[in-house]
């Protein structure tokens, strides 16, 4: 028998638990622009958009730096030009996906009759603004995470996808308030 | 080259899960009234869903290693490993999900000063937590099964399949939870 249910629990507790930890604060955060999110549900509808895209683009760079990492096409260093290639191509993917699905979530919520006090323009400037950065800096920390634990003899592929998805929860949430703020009020 | 099979690939899958994102966040916006009228339940929503999709990605690729080791297959797979994967994920889902209500309750005292029911938020916390994780532990058996019977490889499709499903059926089972608790407490 390889699997043993002790095993499982006693290795995913700990990084499970600083998980969420830091994704309580996200949670805080919530709490702290409530109000905003009932005046203007159509950000409250967003967040697992915003969220989601962030976390799957810093996935699948994490697991294609590793592939590259342990085939040994891609080397440990920032100037290298297939990382360098990976790394725009992600940003890339982010900004269109995000500009689709910011108007296709406008319009879904406006067929469905949900009350919005703002104009197609500034919800896309917020998603796009918002998805934009949050895609920058997970992708940054993606290629970072991978180096560092392919460097401290780490597989990259355990590390990537769990470290990605927090810091991307935490600073969607963040930066999505940030551009409300900046835009609307 | 690398960019192009890279926004192949990925793009439809992205936006498939940008829609999935869209369905969860649009649930959320129904739940606008109990978010507000159970204080602290926003706090725990980021935390259930990594909980959720962290277990649930680990379970899967773990399938798929142990599909490609040989331990199971579509013909053998009720054996004991299995077996021990789901207690696993599910004794990991239970203590998490007790974490998580104390978290929220501690943290929303100490920020806000507000002071909701910690037996409310834990109790919400650990129902949505564990029911969530029997649903989408049969739902990874029965995805990774039909991947088996057509000899698809399953590290390529139970991951973004899980992260798209994971977030619907948590925050429908967040808002069961929060009703059926509403209505007993």
């Amino acid at each position: 028998m390889i699997y043993n249910w002790k095993k499982i629990v006693r290795f995913g507790l700990p990084l499970l638990t600083l998980c969420i930890f830091i994704e309580i604060f996200a949670g805080q955060m919530l709490n702290l622009g409530q109000k905003t999110l009932v005046a203007f549900p159509i950000f409250l509808i967003s967040i697992p958009v915003i969220n989601g895209v962030g976390g799957n683009i810093g996935s699948i760079l994490g697991a294609r730096l590793a592939s590259g990492l342990h085939v040994g096409y891609i080397s440990l260093n920032i100037k290298d030009n297939k990382m360098q290639e990976n790394l725009i191509t992600a940003i890339l993917m982010g900004i269109i996906t995000y500009s689709i699905l910011a108007i296709l979530i406008y319009y879904i919520v406006s067929f469905g009759g949900i009350q919005m006090d703002i104009g197609l323009i500034e919800f896309i400037s917020v998603i796009l603004g918002t998805g934009i950065l949050l895609v920058c800096i997970v992708s940054l920390v993606s290629v970072f995470t991978a180096f560092w634990s392919f460097k401290k003899g780490l597989d990259p592929d355990d590390i990537v996808a769990p470290v990605v998805t927090t810091i991307g929860d935490i600073l969607g949430i963040m930066l999505l308030f940030l551009f409300i703020g900046a835009v609307i009020i | 080259m690398f960019a192009k099979e890279m926004l192949k690939q990925s793009l439809p899958l992205l936006i498939f899960c940008g829609f999935g994102g869209i369905v969860a966040g649009s649930t959320l916006g129904v739940m606008i009234e109990i978010l507000q009228n159970i204080p602290g339940l926003i706090v725990v929503i980021p935390a259930i869903i990594a909980l959720r999709g962290n277990i649930n990605t680990a379970f899967g690729s773990r399938l798929g290693s142990a599909y490609h080791l040989g331990i199971i297959d579509a013909e053998n797979m009720c054996n004991n490993e299995l077996k021990q994967n789901i207690i696993g994920s599910l004794v990991l889902s239970f203590l998490i999900s007790i974490i998580i209500g104390i978290l929220a309750y501690v943290t929303t005292v100490l920020f806000f000063d507000i002071h909701p029911n910690p037996l409310k938020i834990i109790l919400i916390v650990l129902l949505a937590g564990v029911i969530s994780a029997i649903i989408l532990t049969l739902m990874t058996i029965v995805i990774i099964f039909i991947v088996f019977k057509r000899g698809y490889d399953p590290d390529n499709i139970t991951g973004p399949a899980l992260s798209t499903f994971g977030d619907i059926v948590t925050i429908f089972c967040i808002f069961g939870s929060a009703i059926l608790v509403e209505v007993v407490i």
